[in-house]
């Protein structure tokens, strides 16, 4: 503890910051590049060639089964935008609604009970232990359990619903709830973002909320000028995660409603893996899947912009 | 920190109906792992197997060759956990300690990796490791992860690195210490509770990963544990009482690792010097 | 921004590079794939000169792909045994891929890692493979084979491109049958359906039962005037409202998928209307059915029949193999007729790639694989039925698969046999061109009649015209 005083001390005395910068933009490139080669070799060496493979077959009518593939140009693309495919916005409306329900909520509930786990009571690691169980059972055994406990006749919440007086819901099976419904279903699985969160928590120095204590201040000042501050590198992170991984839901439309009912739950990855593998169009899945792309891209590069107002680095980095 | 008599209550009684709810599906799985098929489904469900089937778990793993799937689930699992552990941390450092030009652009396109739905990079993937030879091999399984770890530990690690103190390196740096030596000697050490993450999340990822090995792997002896799993479904039906039993076994191990686990980021940071 | 531009289009530059590489790696790595398959020709010519003597020739390896639950695979290891013990000189490798079938199968293919012969799917990538020239011409071999001919298989298990353009044999035909609770009929006093297609229910003696057989919280039925069909204890029918469930009733009353030339999308048509309202009118009308429930492998049919929430099933009769190992009392009675009495065949097939250096002997494995007596586990299981057609005639043979089994109840024989010999229709899978396109376009106006939105006919008809345009024509109808 000493020592860390001592340095922080040095650093300052020496004025440092001013030298130290130019030394370390100097040999930064240098030392940046070897220190981060590995992940540049394995994105050129395993990533980069399948990447560009895709595009380049975005632009032909690529079929695995067929010998012969010819270059199309942009007319996959033309053939999307245009609306001659007329699944192609459907279910990227799909999608979009299943984002805007699902990431938010993920966030939210995620962060809110990160906070709950991190409170300092008996049992609390087997309470993070249970949050997580539903993240490693296996998705055919969970998808089960939710086609049994949502089936609108024979399944348990109904059932429950009913017995409560409650309204019931046709959950998975009608066009109007089956997003939701999914959305629902996704929020059991969300184990992992809680675990960064808490790992997030971990780093807050418990001398901050004393700081805090001393002043008379509750949990809510606590929470709002402490603990979210500190947490926004994580919440950044999570958000971002949540946004690319919503994009491409497919498991849930795959194993559960097969894009059913009338395509209201087509999600696009599941239309895009259709297209390619079912129907073997692999050319026009990869122009659907690079249209995607952007897509994400587009949504990453905005929260990546706006970070700079409100995530907060310890470290003083702007992202 | 101090805390309140009426916070922890309201804490517990939000923790134990919130844990309700998420242990569903696993005790869903236990108990279906013990009935057999008559009782798996009964309406309204039963919560207690009558009789208790512990010949399920008997026939689920003598069935198939479990043993050789895990001892198979392990190598795999080793692999790709030293490497990711190694090489991400590695990786995440240089991209947030350093300063660099053109560092933020070289990390977007990395993270770009991760915006391309994998259904459209399956079959180059298959071809260009087919093409160096490694096709029935566990090399396009492990190798990766010792190039990086993949993007989502990095990014996942860089987030953490950036939270550090930057005075920390600045002054191990007067002294005279070379990046590496910030990385080992201070960098490493403070983030010791979300590297136990990304082991945990390397682990459980390879661990339940079914889509890796069906595709890079074609002789049943080299398939692992998750890949087994899937042979319970037939084409018609699938044997739920086995596929529960097996899978039960299955997530067992991830059960106990987690356990284990997640007591080192209980501690976190507190262990180091920051409360000085 | 400019500096970061510059990063850039140094970036880019190195991508245009590695492009280059990769692309002339990607030349380099397909020319030895076409020495490959030009010199497959002359490698099969030699092997089916070696084949001639059913001697003990050179040392030939086969390899198969397959899907499927443990006994189903353990049960083509048996055949294989005996398969390699009657050619000492083959070894078989039998590589089961247990999940995502397809997905493997293609990138196999795009590897040119094509195993000698594959299980297939008629509703999924066989058509496609088979379209692209990838398997043989079965009708070849059976033309030439001397033990096995096309009239030895039962009906609706030869799958063609074109007439005359055999691309894969089913082992393991499947039907569709009316499953029922015994102790509901008992405990209501009412007589059970018939098993026999000549004496099946009528459609309308088939509502009245289920009718009979729905009951209220009250203890009503859903003939009672009071009966609240908001809180229903037990249905009288569960219908999986998927193609092969309908196919049944829409063949029954005369429809068909496509007209008869092939040209024009048929299900918006009377008689397909008809058969389809009737069904989506047991859900909403006659609340005698419980709501659809579209996802695949969810055993809630026969389990539902197990704990009593419904008193009869419409399903496949690979059911059997489920409801055998469960304790309930059920039998096996004919579906329902609409007009006449008809079930669809449908069944998984073996194909034989192009690609295989041994035609011949791949032959000899595929109709070791088609034997019945080959495949008895899974007969006697209840997960398949034979393939040939004496098995369907002679006592001897039918008593194998049929009797004294759990999973063979008292009905099933006389449901099963005379339907499948004489009124089986092929599955949609088969003959329609461009089937998933099409069923793409129905299904999602199907899912409006089965919630009970829209009316078949007004559902069918707003979508014919897409449907049509999907339309390319039947497999079993020369051009």
């Amino acid at each position: 503890m000493k020592e860390t005083a001592f340095l922080r001390k040095n650093a300052v005395v020496l004025g440092g910051k001013l030298r130290d910068r130019r030394l370390s933009m100097r040999k930064g490139l240098f030392y940046g590049l070897l220190f981060t080669s590995p992940a540049i070799l394995g994105f050129i060496l395993f990533t980069l060639g399948p990447m560009v493979a895709s595009l380049a077959l975005s632009l032909t009518d690529y079929n695995v089964f067929k010998d012969h593939t010819s270059f199309v140009g942009f007319d996959h693309y033309v053939n999307l935008f245009s609306g001659e495919d007329d699944l192609f916005y459907p279910s990227l409306g799909v999608t979009f609604y299943f984002v805007v329900l699902r990431v938010p909520a993920v966030i939210l509930l995620s962060f809110a009970i990160a906070l709950l786990l991190n409170l300092n009571v008996r049992g609390r690691a087997v309470f993070r232990t249970i949050i997580y169980l539903p993240s490693i059972v296996p998705a055919v055994a969970s998808a089960m359990i939710w086609l049994w406990l949502l089936n609108p006749d024979l399944g348990l919440v109904n059932a429950a619903l009913r017995w409560l007086h409650l309204p019931t819901s046709n959950w998975l099976f009608s066009e109007g709830s089956v997003i939701p419904s999914v959305v629902l279903t996704t929020l059991w699985g969300i184990g992992g973002t809680v675990i960064i969160f808490l790992a997030g928590l971990s780093g807050i120095p418990m001398q901050y909320y004393e700081a805090i204590e001393v002043d008379g201040g509750g949990w809510y000042r606590k929470l709002r000028h402490i603990t979210i501050p500190m947490v926004t590198p994580t919440i950044f992170f999570n958000t971002i995660m949540t946004i690319i991984g919503s994009f491409q839901v497919f498991n849930e439309a795959y194993i559960l409603t097969q894009g059913g009912p009338n395509n209201k739950s087509l999600f696009y990855v599941f239309y895009l893996w259709r297209t390619g593998f079912r129907d073997t169009e692999m050319g026009y899945a990869s122009a659907l899947a690079w249209v995607l792309f952007v897509i994400i891209l587009f949504f990453t590069f905005i929260v990546f912009r706006t970070s700079k107002t409100w995530v907060h680095y310890e470290g003083g980095e702007r992202a | 920190m101090r805390q309140s008599k009426f916070a922890i209550t309201a804490g517990y009684a939000a923790l134990l109906s919130i844990s309700a709810l998420f242990i569903i599906p696993f005790v869903w799985l236990l108990r279906s792992s013990l009935m057999d098929l008559s009782q798996i489904f009964t309406m309204p469900p039963e919560w207690i197997p009558k009789p208790f089937h512990w010949d399920n778990f008997h026939r689920a793993l003598t069935i198939l060759p479990f043993g050789t799937f895990f001892t198979n689930t392990l190598i795999i699992v080793a692999g790709v956990l030293v490497g990711t552990v190694a090489t991400s941390s590695i990786a995440a450092f240089g991209f947030s300690r350093i300063r660099w030009k053109g560092r933020d652009a070289v990390f977007g396109i990395l993270m770009s990796s991760m915006m391309l739905p994998a259904a459209v990079t399956l079959i180059p993937s298959f071809l260009g490791w087919k093409m160096l030879g490694f096709y029935d091999t566990y090399y396009p399984l492990i190798v990766p992860a010792y190039f990086g770890g993949g993007v989502f530990n990095i990014f996942l690690l860089r987030q953490f690195y950036f939270t550090i103190p930057r005075d920390f390196d600045e002054a191990a740096f007067v002294d005279g210490a070379t990046y590496f030596q910030i990385y080992l000697r201070v960098i490493l050490p403070l983030s010791r509770s979300v590297l136990i993450v990304v082991a945990l999340f390397s682990f459980l990822g390879s661990w339940n990963d079914f889509m890796g090995p069906l595709i890079y792997v074609k002789s049943d002896s080299l398939f692992t544990l998750a890949l087994g799993l899937q042979m319970f479904q037939g084409t018609y039906t699938a044997q739920w009482d086995l596929l529960m039993a097996a899978s039960a076994a299955v997530v067992l191990p991830c059960v106990v690792v987690f356990l284990i686990g997640q007591r080192y980021f209980l501690e976190g940071i507190t262990l180091t010097g920051l409360k000085g | 921004m400019p500096r970061s531009r510059k990063s850039l289009s140094v970036l880019i530059a190195l991508l245009l590079v590695v492009v280059a590489i990769l692309s002339a790696c990607s030349k380099s790595g397909s020319s030895p794939a076409s020495e490959n398959s030009s010199a497959a020709p002359a490698d099969s010519a030699s092997s089916s000169e070696s084949s001639g003597g059913e001697g003990p020739g050179e040392p030939i390896t086969l390899r198969m792909t397959v899907w499927g639950a443990p006994e189903e695979v353990a049960a083509y290891k048996s055949a294989i045994a005996k398969f390699e013990a009657k050619y000492p000189n083959i070894t078989v490798k039998l590589q089961h891929i247990p999940t995502d079938y397809d997905t493997k199968l293609t990138t196999m293919v795009a590897g040119n890692d094509e195993p000698d012969i594959a299980q297939m799917e008629s509703a999924s990538i066989a058509f496609p493979l088979a379209e692209q020239g990838k398997f043989y011409n079965l009708q070849d071999f059976l033309s030439a084979d001397s033990e096995i001919t096309a009239d030895r298989l039962v009906p609706n298990i030869t799958y063609s491109l074109e007439p005359g353009n055999v691309i894969g044999l089913g082992p393991g035909p499947e039907t569709f049958v009316l499953y029922y609770n015994e102790d509901i009929f008992k405990d209501a006093g009412m007589a059970p359906p018939p098993a026999r297609a000549s004496e099946a229910w009528t459609w309308e003696e088939f509502v009245e039962a289920a009718k009979k057989l729905t009951i209220d919280n009250k203890g009503r039925n859903a003939s009672d005037p009071g009966f609240d069909p908001k809180n229903i204890k037990q249905y009288g029918v569960n219908f999986g409202t998927w193609w092969g469930n309908y196919s049944n009733f829409v063949y029954s009353n005369g429809g068909d998928f496509l007209s008869e030339d092939g040209k024009t999308f048929a299900l918006n048509q009377p008689a397909a209307v008809e058969a389809l309202q009737k069904i989506a009118d047991l859900i909403n009308v006659h609340h005698v059915a419980p709501s659809p429930v579209q996802a695949k492998n969810i055993p809630a049919t026969n389990v539902a029949l197990q704990t009593k929430k419904v008193a009869m099933v419409v399903d496949g009769q690979w059911a059997s193999a489920g409801l055998a190992q469960s304790k309930v009392h059920y039998n096996v009675g004919a579906l329902p007729v609409m007009k006449q009495p008809m079930t669809t065949v449908v069944s998984g097939m073996f194909s034989m790639f192009k690609s295989t250096k041994h035609p011949q002997e791949a032959w000899e494995l595929m109709k070791a694989l088609l034997d019945p007596e080959a495949a008895i586990d899974l007969l006697t299981a209840g997960t398949w039925m034979p393939a040939y057609r004496d098995w369907y005639t002679e006592p001897a043979l039918i008593a194998k698969w049929t009797e004294n089994l759990p999973s063979r109840p008292s009905g099933y024989k006389d449901a099963v046999i005379d339907v499948l010999l004489n009124n089986s229709h092929q599955t949609p899978t088969g003959y329609v061109k461009n089937f998933n396109k099409i069923m793409d376009i129905v299904n999602p106006a199907l899912d409006k009649v089965w919630l009970g939105q829209q009316t078949a006919q007004e559902a069918l008809d707003a979508i014919a015209a897409k449907a049509q345009a999907q339309v390319q024509g039947r497999r079993d109808v020369n051009p």
